[in-house]
């Protein structure tokens, strides 16, 4: 415990030095929600439409839905992107040589990154609904404990998804690769970008089976007052569980 | 029993071999030096020793643990000042000591650690901002910080001047002192000689001798080589000396290479016959000739 508070105040020191370290990861979702809303905009009259038997925008106006969706999307940045980058730099670099020789594990590592995720992620959420409110008068989240549910159920499922890509890749550059590829697969297929109706049958398939897919719905459902998303969040917790133990116990420190 | 035991340790990576049956005691208390070229399997056998690789073959206990199953246990009593390693650039010098502290079960002080290390000064400064010698001296203090009972020093003094090289081996001396048992991978000769108690000198991943820096050099019988220089021209009657392998001239300057006590009996002679020089002088055979008689190459070769 010890370890895990000093590896964490650690990690927020680190951030603190060199903020813009995530700006990508906190601009980009709210770049893409203020673009995605003004093409989309916010008209009552869309929140009904149907397409492919689905509600295009699940009840919503385009710019609430985008809104919550792109929350979603900064977790999916993290664990793609900044998680596997620093991990895979530390370990290049031989910081995660030193880490292990002086009895740092590998759980204790990973939730100090985590829990600084999860601190840029409510930082996130509060700037995206305070953007997208005065913007474009969207609504405030109706029920936080639901969105901060989702969000940490999104973290365990991205943060195991990050320290699986961690233990593939071996530097950092092929981890700012591939992990920027695999975002942008996601963000495309899985509600972020173009909603789900309106994909080809064949990409909501896949679509389906991926967390970042779930973790919009649970998101979203939250944000919207629908209700909690029980199998989506429960979907979620299989990635976190059936990914982040065998990555855990792969975790290669040089 | 010895504080390290390490038995027919046995190491390959993909196919290369890095280490073929090697074996060595560490006793308590003892600064105990591995010597080697590079390549020759020392850092390999170190890092098994540390529990940070999994030997193929071959049994290890330190301290009475074995580093592959019980490593946690065993990082705890350990120290490791690795090759190749580094820290977050951002993370400043007494926060990466602080870091640390807060994983050792018995953590030491860390101003007191600080001062020790000479590294007071630095305190704020981060981890990229300092240089090469400053860099080490984190290092070897971050081995200190959870009072090990063992530290394994890895390349100690590469990247130090030569003021901090002498001021970190009389810290190493003051640590032995203190009942710290140490372990030194090196490729410095000089510091092995002046540090070490024994030494084993590796070679294609096998211990190739192990012994007193002094036991070392003796058991290979090297010759001593007594220069001077003198005007006399005729000096034959010292090349029948017992002692006396072989002499060779360069003008004034006379070389002799012998064995034994062959400066005072050169020395004797010289004066018998009324010659004696200012500048006789012996140099004695160092670990770096009996390494070199032992690999048969170069240290860094």
């Amino acid at each position: 415990m010890r370890g895990y508070l000093a590896m964490t105040r650690n990690e927020f020191r680190l951030f603190r030095r060199e903020p813009f370290s995530v700006v990508f990861v906190l601009a980009f979702p709210l770049m893409m929600m203020m673009l995605l809303a003004a093409v989309f905009g916010n008209k009552q009259a869309d929140a009904g439409k149907i397409q492919n038997g689905m509600l295009i925008w699940r009840g919503v106006t385009p710019a609430n839905y985008y809104t919550a969706a792109s929350v979603a999307v900064i977790v999916a940045a993290l664990g793609l992107m900044t998680l596997p980058i620093t991990l895979a730099s530390y370990r290049q670099r031989g910081i995660l040589r030193r880490f292990r020789a002086s009895s740092v594990s590998a759980p204790t590592l990973v939730s100090a990154q985590l829990t600084l995720a999860l601190a840029t992620f409510v930082g996130g959420t509060l700037v995206m609904a305070v953007v997208a409110r005065l913007a474009y008068h969207a609504m405030l989240p109706r029920d936080i404990l639901g969105v901060a549910v989702a969000l940490l159920a999104g973290t365990a499922a991205f943060g195991a998804i990050g320290l699986l890509l961690a233990t593939v890749i071996r530097t950092s550059r092929s981890a700012q690769g591939i992990g920027l590829m695999l975002f942008f697969a996601l963000w495309l297929i899985s509600g972020t970008a173009p909603p789900r109706a309106v994909l080809p049958a064949g990409l909501r398939d896949i679509g389906s089976l991926l967390p970042l897919t779930h973790l919009v719905t649970a998101v979203q459902n939250a944000w919207f007052g629908l209700g909690w998303a029980g199998a989506d969040l429960a979907i979620l917790a299989a990635y976190a569980l059936i990914i982040g133990i065998p990555a855990l116990w792969l975790f290669r420190w040089d | 029993m010895g504080v390290i035991t390490v038995d027919h340790l046995r190491k390959t990576y993909r196919r290369v071999l890095a280490v073929d049956d090697l074996s060595f005691d560490v006793e308590a208390g003892e600064i105990f030096g591995i010597l080697g070229p590079n390549g020759a399997g020392k850092t390999t056998t170190v890092e098994c020793v540390q529990g940070l690789r999994r030997p193929d073959g071959g049994t290890i206990r330190v301290l009475g643990l074995d580093p592959a199953t019980q490593a946690a246990q065993l990082r705890q009593r350990i120290g490791s000042q690795l090759q190749d390693s580094s820290l977050p650039g951002r993370l400043r010098v007494a926060e990466s000591i602080g870091l640390f502290a807060a994983f050792a079960h018995h953590p030491v002080d860390c101003g007191e650690l600080l001062a020790r290390w000479r590294l007071d000064d630095q305190r704020a400064q981060a981890f990229d901002a300092l240089s090469g010698g400053q860099r080490q001296r984190l290092f070897i203090a971050l081995a200190f910080v959870n009072s090990p009972e063992v530290v394994f020093l890895d390349e100690l003094t590469t990247g130090l001047d030569p003021q901090a090289r002498r001021a970190t081996w009389e810290l190493i001396r003051e640590i032995r002192q203190g009942g710290t048992t140490v372990v030194l991978v090196t490729h410095f000769m000089d510091e092995a000689e002046y540090l070490c108690d024994r030494v084993a000198v590796v070679d294609r991943g096998r211990v190739v001798a192990l012994d007193t820096p002094q036991r070392l050099i003796d058991a290979l019988g090297l010759p001593s080589v007594v220069r001077f220089t003198t005007a006399e021209a005729d000096l034959g009657w010292l090349e029948k000396l017992d002692a006396v392998e072989s002499m060779a001239r360069h003008r004034e300057a006379v070389e002799i290479r012998g064995s034994g006590p062959v400066l005072a009996l050169v020395a004797s002679e010289l004066v018998a016959h009324g010659i004696v020089p200012l500048d006789l002088r012996v140099q004695r055979p160092t670990v770096e000739d009996a390494f070199l008689a032992l690999t048969g190459r170069d240290v860094r070769g």
